[in-house]
């Protein structure tokens, strides 16, 4: 009986301690829950043409900021639990700062220009570069153009084109002029950079200093107070508003204009939707005289410094950005590719006409402030933006305020 | 009873498993972080971390936010609770049906339930300004996580629906707890409901009353995953507890030190509660 | 406590019942409504969720939520998982807190009060802040992606209320019964497994409530996120945040709602079946 017992324990025990002889390298990273299936497939096309090598690709949640927590948690404790890390564009210089990423110039070098060159440059901090970028994400204005074509109006190209057409063709509540993300969110921060750019203002100018209290600024947050409150052709809710919130207005037809990320397009052109048809996509407007800019977003792969697997993650990050890797992953899960010549391939091209559109764009994006603080200046300009949105606070007051807390964050 | 060395040893073995177990995953991590609020980059700097604090704007108004939000939703809590204890200790048919649909708020994943109140207070798509609407108790749809007073109903609201079972369940094994006998007792001589309920029922239900209090302040000056879904925190910061403010601080501005301090401060504020909490309310002997 | 017999009028006694059943389906209504829409919701397609009036009642039915959610093995797995780390947690957890109840209820001890310190600083910190040493030392110990690097957090974090709510109950326990036991040749052991053990059902039954479906068993999301990394281990709430549509930004609020459903199932039944327990073991009557 006691043998028995021993017995069962050994195996138990061993079996906890048990190490098969490795012929599989094994390496993973957190992503995202696949939608689509493209990244599965891609991963057991390298697995084949790499057997010795396995990849795992651990699906998350769709919250960015839970998988970034995810990431953090694991990096905070030493830990190699993810080789490869599936960033976002703005985690990449807090991630640099702290040591936790390898540079990857050593074969990432002349690769690069056959990249957008906003996502490149979202990758590097302090000279080196940490990221392959592999999705790129553009803020675009999404417009009804059935609306717009019986009027006879051509697509806005001015702030004030875009006012007149929605004052003109608006029928609140049921139909609105201008939608955009206003929830104190990362989103709010990329509409204001958006803005804020259409009138010639920044946030940091070339050399690093603060810039964004200026009269450009305070036009830029006037201007979204007053599309809700003056010129009154976006509704109020607009504050709680995040990426589906606006997309489920524009489809179901209750909005003229939209603010939103590529990925909306094809949810827009299914079968059962209203507006099906009916869309174009343009650049987002600027002020007369001034240019746009979109805000870029993007993720991409980096290499995590506990890893114990580099150069099987180095294969497999050079397979997953490859050209035949980044057409499969937008043909099964709609990608937005970061090399600039599968714009021009021909299979895209046709389910995607509008591709060629939103490579210009795409090519003009600018990245939001690359600084391992980011997300604390973020932060802070969220919720100045929000309360100047809510009308608890002057434009002016509200930029000198986040002024002087952006300079105390930036002096630590 | 004569206190022998073995009722010495029984006792600590008893409570042996408990010890370490709390020791490890407890107290170590408390530990860590008491040194390192004391640190900044593995130096250290003394009470740097703390004065820091006190001058940190958003940290006032997180721990304001904090504040009112269990001064708020706690004593409702133990009011309805109170109330749904005594319901539910009547004899009535389908009384087991009441009490689990009583329990089911308790029991539903707290971040889940976040978002489906979210898609609840929606402005267009939400049930709850439907039903206002057509009971037309408003005009017009309103914003509610999009305007700060509105906002801090919402996740008061939210609070209370969720934990109100928690002392429901507490104060009705409270009231289960009492002799019957002693309402017989004093009923002969003559006493209404509300002097049975005032000399008998409540002074009993205290050490009740007092274990649900301190349990929901506390997790109320924790709250998290309501809130963090519900609204982030906004809008404009409206609504961050500091428990928000710490993940911010440690998860995403990655300042380990400053975000122990606040954990430091937080700690020390739950004790000052739980010691007033006793001081005030705490072990009296009830004489039968 | 039954309902008192008014002697002079059968009409206000018949008005008392009414508007006490009323009150009765009120609170019903109020605890079950939220839980309601999200029934209602997981039964209607995908694009009715989103039109305008809202509907109370779907058009047609669709349970395609549902299949989906049931043909999906991993969600079954996440079903299971919890299962097994919540009844875990809670038979450690009862365990370990009746024994600590005892010794801290009954015998004194050197460490007496260092223990109950240790179970208070446990509650009093929120829960963020041990997220990191935590995963650090079930990283050491080998622990993540097992089961148990969950329930020894649980039952950890859990202990403080059960042992106050087991503590406070055995203080009820008259020490003559005991005395009694003493006099008559049981060892402590033994008291405590065959007198008061048995006597103590209905707080033992509370308490399982209370920890399954506390913020540390079935519902915990921080946790379960962090350790369990595989997608065979997780657990349900984390496995319901994963649920995505058919874009990034997608929320599936039919799938989401019918995996609330789904997995209030298991507590439904748990709850129901406590419940009697309850009734069962305070209808034995009071303790003497």
């Amino acid at each position: 009986m006691y043998k028995l017992i021993i017995i069962t324990s050994l195996m138990i025990a061993s079996s906890y301690f048990s190490c098969y002889p490795q012929e599989k390298t094994k390496i993973t990273f957190l992503g995202w829950p696949d939608p689509g299936g493209g990244f599965e497939e891609v991963i057991s096309d390298f697995e084949k043409e790499n057997p010795d090598i396995d990849v795992e690709m651990i699906k998350g949640p769709t919250s960015t900021d839970t998988r970034e927590t995810m990431y953090v948690t694991s990096f905070l404790a030493g830990e190699a639990t993810y080789d490869m890390v599936f960033m976002d564009i703005i985690w990449v210089p807090k991630f640099a700062k702290q040591g936790w990423l390898i540079p990857l110039d050593g074969w990432f070098k002349e690769e690069r220009k056959e990249f957008l060159p906003g996502d490149i440059q979202g990758s590097i901090y302090q000279g080196k570069i940490y990221r392959v970028p592999l999705q790129s994400d553009a803020g675009v204005l999404y417009y009804r153009k059935d609306l717009l074509e019986k009027e006879g109006f051509m697509p806005p190209q001015t702030w004030d084109e875009l006012i007149k057409i929605s004052q003109k063709l608006q029928n609140p509540p049921h139909l609105w002029g201008f939608v955009f993300q206003g929830k104190q969110y990362e989103g709010l921060v990329c509409n204001f950079l958006e803005i804020l750019w259409s009138f010639g203002g920044d946030i940091f100018d070339k050399k690093g200093n603060l810039i964004l209290n200026s009269p450009q600024g305070v036009q830029a947050l006037e201007f979204m107070y007053k599309l809700i409150h003056t010129y009154k052709i976006t509704p109020e809710g607009v504050t709680t508003y995040e990426e589906e919130e606006t997309r489920h207005i524009f489809q179901e037809g209750r909005t003229i204009f939209c603010r939103n990320w590529p990925y909306m397009w094809k949810l827009t052109q299914e079968e059962n939707s209203p507006v099906k048809n009916k869309v174009g996509i343009i650049r987002i407007p600027h002020k007369e005289g001034k240019n746009s800019f979109s805000t870029l977003g993007g993720w991409g792969f980096g290499i995590s410094k506990f890893s114990k697997n580099k150069s099987a993650c180095i294969k497999f990050i050079k397979y997953i950005t490859s050209y035949q890797a980044q057409k499969k992953l937008h043909l099964k899960s709609g990608i937005v590719p970061t090399r600039k010549a599968l714009f021009s391939d021909e299979e895209i091209l046709k389910l995607n006409p509008h591709y060629p559109d939103l490579y210009q764009i795409l090519l003009s994006a600018k990245p939001r402030p690359v600084h391992p603080e980011y997300a604390q200046i973020s932060d802070i300009l969220k919720r100045f933006i929000h309360k100047v949105l809510l009308g608890e606070l002057s434009p002016k007051t509200a930029l000198d305020k986040a002024e002087l807390k952006i300079k105390k964050v930036l002096k630590e | 009873m004569p206190k022998s060395f073995d009722e010495q040893k029984f006792g600590l073995l008893l409570i042996l498993p408990s010890f370490i177990l709390l020791g490890l995953v407890a107290l170590y991590p408390i530990l860590r972080n008491l040194i390192l609020s004391f640190t900044e980059n593995d130096q250290f700097i003394g009470i740097k971390n703390f004065i820091l604090l006190f001058q940190d704007e958003r940290f006032k108004s997180s721990l304001f936010n904090t504040l009112l939000f269990c001064l708020i939703s706690v004593p409702l809590q133990l009011f309805l609770g109170l109330v749904f204890a005594l319901i539910l200790q009547q004899r009535f048919f389908t009384r087991g049906f009441v009490r689990t649909s009583v329990f089911l708020p308790w029991a539903l994943p707290t971040a889940v339930m976040a978002v489906a109140w979210k898609w609840i207070f929606n402005d267009t798509y939400g049930v709850f300004n439907d039903i206002l609407l057509r009971l037309q108790i408003i005009k017009e749809p309103l914003a509610w996580l999009g305007k700060p007073d509105l906002a801090f109903f919402c996740i008061i609201l939210a609070e209370v629906w969720k934990c109100t079972p928690f002392v429901t369940v507490i104060l009705l094994a409270g009231l289960q707890s009492i002799p019957p006998e002693l309402y017989e007792a004093i009923s002969v001589d003559g006493a209404n409901t509300l002097q049975r309920f005032r000399l008998i029922t409540l002074p009993l239900l205290r050490p009740f009353l007092l274990v649900a209090l301190v349990f929901r302040t506390i997790q109320a000056l924790g709250v998290f995953d309501s809130i963090w879904v519900l609204t982030g925190g906004g809008p404009g910061g409206s609504t961050e507890p500091i428990s928000l403010y710490v993940y911010d601080t440690v998860f995403r501005y990655l300042k380990f030190s400053y975000g122990s301090t606040m954990v430091i401060f937080s700690f020390i504020l739950s004790l000052i509660f739980v010691f007033i909490f006793y001081k005030f309310w705490g072990d009296r002997q009830i004489e039968y | 406590m039954s309902t008192k017999k008014y002697r002079f009028s059968p009409i206000i006694y018949g008005l008392t019942q009414i508007s006490f059943y009323l009150l009765v389906i009120f609170i019903v209504i109020l605890h079950l409504a939220p839980f309601l829409w999200q029934v209602i919701c997981s039964l209607k397609n995908v694009d009715e969720i989103y039109s305008l009036p809202l509907k109370y009642i779907p058009s047609k039915i669709s349970l395609s939520a549902y299949r989906d959610l049931i043909s999906n093995p991993l969600f079954l797995r996440y079903l299971l998982n919890s299962i097994l780390i919540s009844l875990s947690t809670t038979f450690f957890c009862l365990l370990l807190a009746s024994l600590s109840g005892y010794a801290l209820s009954r015998l004194s001890l050197r460490f007496k009060t260092f223990f109950q310190f240790l179970l208070l600083i446990a509650c009093l910190f929120p829960q963020i802040i041990f997220l990191v040493p935590l995963y650090e030392l079930m990283a050491n110990l080998k622990l993540i992606n097992k089961p148990l690097a969950l329930v020894l957090p649980y039952v950890t974090f859990s202990l403080p209320l059960a042992v106050w709510v087991m503590t406070g109950f055995f203080q009820t326990i008259p020490k003559e019964i005991e005395e009694q036991a003493i006099i008559d040749g049981f060892s402590r052991l033994k008291i405590l497994t065959k007198i008061i053990l048995p006597l103590s059902r209905p707080a033992l039954a509370t308490c399982a409530i209370l920890i399954f479906i506390g913020p540390f068993a079935w519902n915990e999301f921080l946790f379960s996120l962090s350790f369990m990394i595989k997608d065979t281990s997780r657990t349900v709430p984390v496995g319901i945040a994963l649920l995505s549509g058919a874009s990034m930004y997608e929320m599936p609020w039919n799938k989401i709602c019918a995996a609330c459903v789904l997995t209030t199932l298991p507590l439904i039944i748990f709850v129901i079946i406590f419940q009697k327990r309850i009734i069962e073991g305070l209808t034995r009557g009071a303790l003497k």
